[in-house]
């Protein structure tokens, strides 16, 4: 039975509007509107509050404070610093200090502009070279070494100093962070949220309240879009709309204003990099000295395991010797910087993609040919700075095929040709590599539940921990269900993750979705097959097939036959039935962990990682010297998924992570003013790739016939990987810029390359040149 | 059916549908179309992204008759008031399927996995199913400038710009097709009646002439009221700045102010014409017109929003006015005793400021036809190409005889509180020829001629440096150098 062609779970209802998010559920004519009262300031004192005028107001239900909070105060994930509404003391634009439930949204609007909150204006600090000047650690100063990089940068023939910055980035969900909270009976509280992790949903709400997490249930069926913005910070809409339907014991749901949601949720967290690479006359790194600083915001949440991750991607594809990465979180009084796909990868990296488009510009080479130098090896030269080995290399094979695929050395000819005739256009050529490695780092989170029922009439119901943010799990798990069942996706359905059937789950992060959760389906699919084989076999034999041996059943279109006899066959909801009546269990959890993952934080070395996926990607731009406006010409991407589940969801997945990548590196820019009031709080400003952003001509291929072994069905993770091969994009841009002074000097560059940057960068080649 | 009064009547797909809103206290006359849809029963499908026409989550499609046919448009429901569907018909992505029969659009979104989150589908169904009613295996161009609106965050969409072009191949075949004439019946009897509606609350007032006499009495009745026509501006103080429109002359539906002549030495047109017809008519008559058009806004936004909406907001960044300012274009204003025309320069008088008597309404714009020797370019540069406001836009116009500049109109937006001529700069080329050394010139004073802000956009040196490098582009493509 084919299931790697399936479609998106939910096709069907997005194309019809039939689709429910949050935002469309309405439970009860009682229920209210939540709003969110917040800071304006980026560091203040909080003098007085005075809500006696809104509390009057006909149609408010409730205006609570910080000691109004039952339970704790805290929605920090990890580190326990992030107050769940602030007490005495805001620490940035945008953190909550009231909340209200009213009746109708107007109301609600109303009722905050009679609140009087009397702020007394604090120094703040609002830039990231501020906060490392400071030294305003957030977490400790993390390391990982190998060799000696000090000694070898000193005996280098070449040593290239330098800084990059790489900018923040706005998830731009479509839907933005929602959550509908139902008082229950007694404690109970039922919470509708638009969360990738929906057991620290869970958690959070139970904390905040002061009640057991069993009382707490939380219900995802899907999310508008997350992109790693709900991985934590949907916990914070949760516990607002479950404070407040707590205090009026009616259902009370939270939509944030597109405005208010860029205003207050933490971006991708921007880095200021700093490095020293040597080298020799070939290219060839012989050590590599980064430091990478991250803006945290103002409290800790992710950041500490997001800086792990660039680090653990500092020196992306390629081999060094002597490497000395070191990692610090600073803190700032902006929102918290939270996870976002890839996850730190992508800031990491751009670093040594940088540095090392760098040393080509140095050699006066091309750039590719530095990186073929430089990937790990298959046999040696294959160890990671952290002590893990890699293998399985596909770097040396994707880059012999997509060199060829993409024409990259004819084109290269070309567009020498085009720059020289072209005074006003010139075009840019780059190929990047990505391995990324895949589980989460922090070891135990590598773990998964799942339930599945079978029903009297055969058909199943599926229920994992994973959550749907439209990355298509659901239908990969449909899929896996499908093809260890051997009956007909029709037959499979995938239900709303919820903490009431599956447990203590991780968040849907770390492109972990389908790898951890298939395992987990297969796993309670293998229960119940183990429990239907004898009952087969009783079938089989009472249907005449002689001395049945339940080794041999074998569950395919929908139906149970022994290999080998194919003749004498039994209709799966025939087995079904039969089970029923044979007083046969139809329910069984599965449970996955990810073996032999492990790493030690102090020494900076172990097994971080379960395995790597490989991406690479050609992309051409052309540069509109003149106005430093740019085009994307053409992108060749070959990826790498191992096995692939489902094709069309991991094509999308590499088109969609690619474009979003894009967007990182070219327009979308965050501009906060000198009070650390964010500039671009609506798509009026902040500007996202549209359908005219992507390349003209676009190739998407799989890496085929490396599958992966030890994973479900073989397959790779697919959902962060994609991102990081916009660097092929925004590195041509560079090479376009740098043909404007015939290469002879090295472009002003960061990220994003907004137009703007383009054009200084571009005036300050021809004053050099 | 005499005597609207608070009484609007459309067609909600297939359903008529009558809305007294001194019945429904919970509707304003400024309630939109999108939250009116969230607050039925089985229209959720429509969402919100932004608010601000800025993603077309909310995109839903609306016929009006135009020659005895229907007319399909794609519209931003979240910056559209409720009175604006008067006599037309509303359609809603729930309407598309028949049964279990899913309208080709939405099909070949399913076949080719145009859909990841969901969340904006609805919106690119929408957008596509106007592509589907007014394009009959669309050009690539035509595709794009369907779906430039509509963000999505996970596709990258390549699935669904695949989806528009299977969609909308072959023949025109959907429900649609089948019930137009009866819609046309219907929706032309809603437009019968030439009375205007008047809508009234405690604390707004709407008025919605049908006719342009009443338009001018109202005007001349209620000066203090806003004048709206598509919206896309007027909405955003509602849906952005949670204002409370007080008096609203909506002219939307004004047919007299919709027309494109050709005359002689000129055109004309009506101030009411949406920037999408314009865009059409402009193609092949006005190149550098249509050149700025086509990177306005998005289709839903060209759709509502109007030409003298455009002047009439006199925005600083205004994509069209730097261009109109260029070509010595005139704004005709009347009232309801006198008409008069003024050049659309003097015209603008400050940040977002028009020189208009509280009695008046811009009923056109008269755009001189420039001589063919006129060399005329129109610039616009923005962080995104498409559906973004500009960091710096201009219209160029030369006039030069054997070599030597006679006349040249070097007109700016984002340069300034308002748009404004490189007045040093043009008198400076004035009577010198038109060779690189005069532009290298040229150019430095350009570069020091403006103050601009820095703002979200982009900071001032840049926006200098785009102003002071459009010279030497424009001075190259008048060499017949493509730049």
């Amino acid at each position: 039975m084919k299931t790697s062609n399936l479609k998106h779970d939910s096709a069907l209802k997005h194309v019809t509007g039939q689709s429910v998010y949050v935002n469309d559920m309405d439970v009860s004519p009682l229920q209210l509107v939540g709003r969110v009262v917040y800071s304006p300031f980026a560091h203040a004192r909080i003098k007085s509050v005075d809500y006696s005028d809104a509390i009057k107001l006909k149609g408010v239900a409730a205006v609570l404070t910080a000691s109004d909070i039952p339970g704790a105060n805290q929605m920090g994930p990890v580190i326990h610093d992030e107050p769940c509404l602030a007490e005495t003391e805001v620490n940035f634009i945008g953190q909550a200090v009231l909340l209200i439930a009213a009746e109708t949204e107007e109301i609600a609007i109303e009722a905050e502009r009679r609140i009087l909150i009397d702020y007394e204006e604090m120094e703040a600090v609002l830039s990231l070279r501020e906060a490392i000047e400071k030294n305003l650690l957030i977490a400790p100063v993390r390391y990982i070494t190998s060799g000696n990089a000090d000694d070898a940068l000193f005996n280098a023939h070449h040593r290239l100093e330098g800084e990059l910055e790489t900018g923040a980035q706005e998830h731009w969900y479509l839907e933005t962070q929602s959550a509908l909270a139902v008082p229950g009976e007694g404690k109970e509280m039922l919470v509708f949220a638009s969360s990738q992790n929906p057991a620290e949903t869970q958690a959070i709400v139970a904390e905040v309240l002061g009640i057991a997490k069993n009382e707490v249930d939380v219900e995802v069926r899907r999310m508008g879009g997350a992109f790693g913005g709900k991985e934590t910070q949907a916990n914070h809409v949760a516990a607002w709309a479950a404070l407040l339907a707590n205090a009026t014991k009616r259902p009370v749901k939270i939509h944030l204003f597109r405005d208010d949601d860029q205003k207050i949720t933490g971006k991708r967290h921007r880095f200021l990099s700093r490095y020293t690479i040597g080298f020799d006359q070939n290219g060839k790194i012989l050590a590599y000295k980064v430091e990478l600083n991250s803006d945290a915001g103002s409290s800790t949440d992710l950041s500490r395991a997001i800086l792990e991750r660039a680090m653990f991607h500092a020196e992306n594809a390629y081999y060094i010797r002597n490497i000395s990465i070191t990692g610090r979180a600073f803190k700032t009084n902006l929102p918290s910087n939270t996870a976002f796909r890839g996850f730190g990868g992508p800031q990491g990296m751009a670093v040594i993609e940088q540095a090392i488009d760098r040393i080509a510009r140095f050699l006066k080479k091309d750039p590719v040919e530095v990186r073929k130098l430089n990937f790990y090896g298959i046999d040696k030269n294959n160890l990671t700075p952290y002590g893990k080995l890699i293998e399985n290399n596909r770097l040396h094979v994707m880059y012999e095929r997509l060199w060829l695929s993409s024409d990259y050395q004819q084109r290269r000819q070309q567009i020498s040709i085009f720059n020289r005739q072209s005074r006003f256009i010139k075009k840019g050529l780059a190929l990047t590599p990505v391995k990324f490695g895949i589980s989460f780092t922090t070891a135990f989170l590598n773990q998964a539940g799942a339930l599945v029922n079978i029903y009297k009439d055969g058909t199943v119901l599926v229920n994992h921990g994973g959550t749907e943010m439209g990355q298509g799990l659901y239908a990969k798990i449909q899929g896996v269900a499908a093809t260890e069942l051997g009956i007909s996706p029709e037959f499979i359905k995938v239900t709303a993750t919820n903490t009431s059937k599956v447990p203590n789950t991780s968040a849907t992060a770390a492109s972990s979705g389908s790898d951890l959760n298939g395992m987990a389906v297969k796993a309670a699919t293998d229960v119940l097959k183990s429990r239907l084989i004898p009952v087969a076999a009783v079938e089989l034999q009472r249907a005449g097939l002689s001395s049945p041996d339940p080794d041999k059943i074998v569950f395919a279109e929908d139906q149970v036959y022994q290999a080998g006899s194919p003749e004498v066959k039994i209709p799966f909801d025939q087995l079904i039935q039969a089970a029923y009546l044979a007083q046969v269990s139809l329910s069984a959890t599965g449970f996955y962990k990810t073996p032999g993952i492990n790493f030690d934080r102090d020494a900076g070395k172990g097994n971080p990682f379960y395995y790597y996926a490989y991406g690479m990607a050609v992309s051409e731009v052309s540069v509109d010297v003149l106005t430093g406006e740019y085009k994307l010409l053409r992108s060749d991407i070959l990826h790498d998924v191992g096995d692939s589940l489902n094709e069309d969801i991991d094509i999308g997945q590499i088109e969609g992570g690619f474009i979003q990548g894009v967007g990182w590196c070219t327009t979308e820019e965050i501009k906060w003013d000198n009070k650390g009031r964010l500039l671009t709080h609506s798509p009026d400003t902040y500007k996202i790739p549209t359908v005219n952003d992507i390349p003209h001509e676009f190739n998407v291929e799989l890496l085929k016939d490396y599958p992966n072994e030890g994973t479900i069905r073989k397959s790779k993770a697919v959902g962060e990987p994609p991102f990081m091969l916009a660097f092929s994009v925004w590195l041509a841009i560079k090479d376009a810029i740098s043909a404007v002074g015939n290469h002879e000097v090295e472009p002003e560059f960061s990220l994003p390359a907004t137009a703007e940057v383009v054009l200084m960068s571009i005036e300050k080649v021809r004053r050099k040149e | 059916m005499k005597g609207k009064g608070n009484v609007i009547r459309f067609l909600l797909n297939e359903k008529l549908v009558e809305i007294d809103f001194s019945l429904l206290p919970e509707l304003k006359p400024t309630t939109t179309v999108l939250n009116y849809l969230r607050s039925l029963p089985f229209h959720k499908g429509v969402k919100e992204g932004c608010a601000e026409g800025d993603c077309g989550a909310c995109t839903v499609v609306v016929a009006e008759i135009a020659d005895g046919r229907l007319r399909y448009k794609s519209i931003d429901s979240c910056l559209v008031f409720l009175p604006m569907l008067h006599g037309k018909q509303l359609i809603t992505v729930e309407h598309l399927a028949s049964g279990e029969i899913l309208h080709p659009v939405q099909q070949a979104m399913v076949d080719r996995n145009g859909s990841q989150c969901g969340y904006c589908t609805p919106g690119i169904v929408m957008s596509l199913f106007g592509l589907y009613k007014n394009h009959r295996d669309p050009s690539k161009e035509s595709v794009m400038d369907a779906l430039t609106g509509n963000l999505c965050r996970c596709t990258g969409y390549r699935p669904v710009i695949d989806a528009a072009a299977i969609a909308c191949s072959g023949t025109e075949n959907d429900k649609f097709a089948k019930t137009e004439p009866d819609v046309v019946i219907r929706l032309t009897e809603l437009n019968s009646d030439k009375s205007p509606v008047t809508i009234e609350n405690s604390s707004q007032k709407y008025l919605k002439p049908m006719v342009l006499s009443d338009a001018l009495r109202f005007r001349k009745e209620f000066p203090r009221a806003i004048i709206t026509a598509g919206a896309t501006d007027t909405a955003l103080r509602q849906t952005k700045k949670k204002e409370l429109l007080k008096e609203i002359i909506d002219i939307s539906d004004v047919q007299e102010l919709k027309y494109f002549r050709e005359e002689q030495d000129y055109f004309q047109i009506g101030a009411g014409l949406s920037i999408e017809s314009l865009r059409q008519y402009a193609d092949g008559k006005i190149p550098a017109l249509k050149q700025m058009l086509d990177i306005f806004g998005s289709l839903q936004i060209r759709n509502l929003a109007t030409v003298g909406g455009n002047i009439g907001s006199a925005s600083p960044i205004g994509d069209t006015i730097p261009l109109l300012i260029a070509l010595k274009a005139q704004v005709e204003l009347k009232s309801t005793n006198v008409a008069r025309r003024c050049s659309i320069e003097d015209f603008i008088i400050g940040y977002r400021s028009v020189d208009i008597f509280p009695d008046e309404l811009i009923t056109s714009i008269i755009l001189p036809k420039p001589s063919p020797e006129r060399f005329i370019r129109s610039y616009k540069v923005s962080r995104r190409k498409d559906l973004d406001i500009s960091t710096v836009s201009a219209g160029f116009s030369l006039l030069s005889v054997n070599g030597i500049v006679e006349d040249i109109k070097l007109v700016f937006g984002g340069m300034a509180a308002q748009p404004v001529h490189a007045f040093k700069t043009e008198k400076f080329l004035l009577g010198k020829p038109w060779i690189v050394k005069t532009i290298r010139d040229a150019m430095e004073i350009l570069y020091n001629e403006f103050t601009p802000l820095s703002d979200a956009r982009a900071n001032a040196g840049y926006r200098n440096l785009v102003a002071r490098n459009l010279l030497l582009k424009f001075f190259e493509e008048s060499k017949g150098h493509p730049a």
